[in-house]
């Protein structure tokens, strides 16, 4: 028996990331649209955004103990779940239908006030889907580390980060039907986006380690000092975002192309961490003591119970 | 209507896990599985001043239940009575609710792929009886009632002894109360 309880796992720190990236990359498809014009990103990342959003839905499936029940996700409109399962699938049915806008063998494709909705509707849906989970964990109160609306920010900012990388992937892999240096912008907003998420991490592990209760101070100490600690600084801070932010700037392409490449490493790292820093609730009194004597089920007595 | 508590006499508490057993052995649970575990906190000070106390731990029945609103299969419900239960054959096992409940009283069972919890015992308190850890208990640790009822045994208990709620500062009002030493601080 696992001591610290059942808790979230991997899968959906993949799911969270590849929703988000696939969110963050729909903010930024409704906003070029918009404001700017048509075809400022590449075809291949207006398909790629919903079946990002997709794939981490399936991802999620997997994740659940019935998982042929999953439709059951839907059903209770008061769940942050429920909500983000709506709001993934609305993503997703919006996405492909604004890709769609760009291929022209299809008779709409020239339809300008259609697509402008497609696009509102796509970044609507796409900064619920990569704001959501900061919603979802915000929420615990009994998680101290994930506790209060920074998880929000924090999220949001690294779903609209890895939105820009893949992006930019996408546009080396498949120029836009537009060339303009709308997408050459692209580095550089990469870059400040990385530094404004390195400050908000700052401040973030700063309030949980001394603005906070005890047990925020001692479930932050994980990310300095603790167990979590080399993984952040080093896969997270350093490679995830100091060193793209260095290589985005570059005026070479394939550096840039490396540098968004660790955007996305630094993405799925730090969901995972965020998801094994939620592992520690407040606990009760007396509660670690007596969970650390359970048995973790693979003790001899245990297995010859069990035969 | 009735809204059922729970108080619970560390007092009295002498931790001898019964209440634990006899609650795997009712609902028939896994070996991994535990609704009400009874943790131990001490010894503590310096002889001859010296203290320990036993801690039961369950369900909250929380008046205000985070993992209520956080099941997105609405498997996870609360009775006008107050008691928090899982309807089984809704639940996916999402584990939204383990994350969400901030006292630990949902257990997955793998073997169902579900959660499960501490229901009160709601079958047996629907036809008059006690919480199986109710009638197990041999030191009256555990005493269940209706907190409607001013004649109840629970009524007097929290009216009176001043007990302490886990966690309370959470918002999540905890239908357990606990009656401790007054010199112990939860």
């Amino acid at each position: 028996m696992d001591q610290k309880h059942d808790v979230w796992g991997w899968l959906l720190a993949v799911d969270i990331f590849l929703a988000g990236m696939g969110g963050g990359m729909l903010v930024i498809i409704g906003i070029l649209d918009l404001f700017i014009g048509t075809g400022r990103t590449s075809l291949l990342g207006n398909l790629l955004a919903p079946v990002f959003i997709g794939i981490g839905a399936s991802i999620l499936i997997l994740e659940l103990g019935r998982p042929f029940q999953a439709l059951r996700v839907f059903m209770n409109p008061k769940a942050t779940l429920t909500i983000g399962a709506w709001f993934m699938s609305f993503a997703i049915t919006f996405g492909f239908v604004y890709a769609s806008f760009g291929i022209d063998m299809f008779f709409w494709s020239g339809w300008v006030f259609a697509r402008k909705i497609f696009a509102v509707l796509c970044m609507v849906c796409g900064l619920v889907v990569a704001s959501y989970p900061g919603v979802l964990l915000g929420r615990h109160k009994g998680r101290p580390f994930w506790n209060g609306p920074g998880m929000i920010i924090l999220f949001l900012l690294s779903s609209l980060v890895t939105g820009v990388a893949a992006h930019i992937l996408s546009g080396f892999v498949l120029p836009p039907s537009t060339l303009t240096d709308v997408l050459g912008t692209f580095p550089k907003l990469a870059a400040g986006l990385l530094t404004f998420q390195l400050l908000l991490w700052f401040g973030y592990i700063l309030v949980k380690r001394s603005g906070g209760t005890s047990a925020e101070a001692i479930a932050s100490q994980r990310w300095i000092k603790g167990d979590l600690s080399s993984i952040f600084q080093i896969g997270f801070l350093l490679l995830g975002t100091l060193l793209p932010l260095v290589l985005t700037l570059s005026s070479s392409q394939s550096t840039q192309a490396i540098g968004a490449a660790l955007v996305l490493l630094g993405g799925i790292i730090m969901r995972i961490l965020v998801i094994r820093g939620g592992e520690d609730r407040t606990w009760l009194p007396g509660e670690q003591k007596y969970r650390s004597r359970l048995p973790k089920g693979d003790e001899t007595f245990l297995r010859a119970w069990n035969k | 209507m009735a809204r059922y508590a729970m108080i619970l006499d560390t007092r009295r508490c002498i931790g001898c896990h019964s209440c634990t057993v006899a609650c795997k052995v009712h609902n028939d649970l896994p070996l991994e599985m535990i609704y009400n575990p009874v943790t131990t906190i001490g010894p503590t000070g310096v002889f001859p001043n010296v203290h320990m106390m036993n801690l039961p731990l369950l369900c909250m029945h929380c008046g205000n239940p985070p993992c209520v609103d956080a099941c997105p299969t609405g498997a996870s419900q609360q009775s006008p009575e107050g008691i928090v239960f899982i309807e089984e054959k809704k639940c996916i096992s999402c584990k939204a609710c383990i994350m969400a409940c901030p006292y630990g009283a949902r257990v997955p069972n793998h073997e169902k792929g579900t959660v499960q919890k501490c229901d009160f015992c709601k079958e047996r308190v629907h036809v008059g009886k006690l919480p199986y850890c109710v009638q197990t208990c041999h030191q009256k640790a555990r005493i269940f009632g209706d907190m409607e009822d001013e004649t109840s045994e629970v009524y007097k208990l929290v009216n009176s002894s001043h007990p302490v709620r886990l966690l309370g500062e959470l918002g999540t009002e905890p239908y357990a109360f606990y009656i401790c030493e007054s010199e112990v601080k939860l």
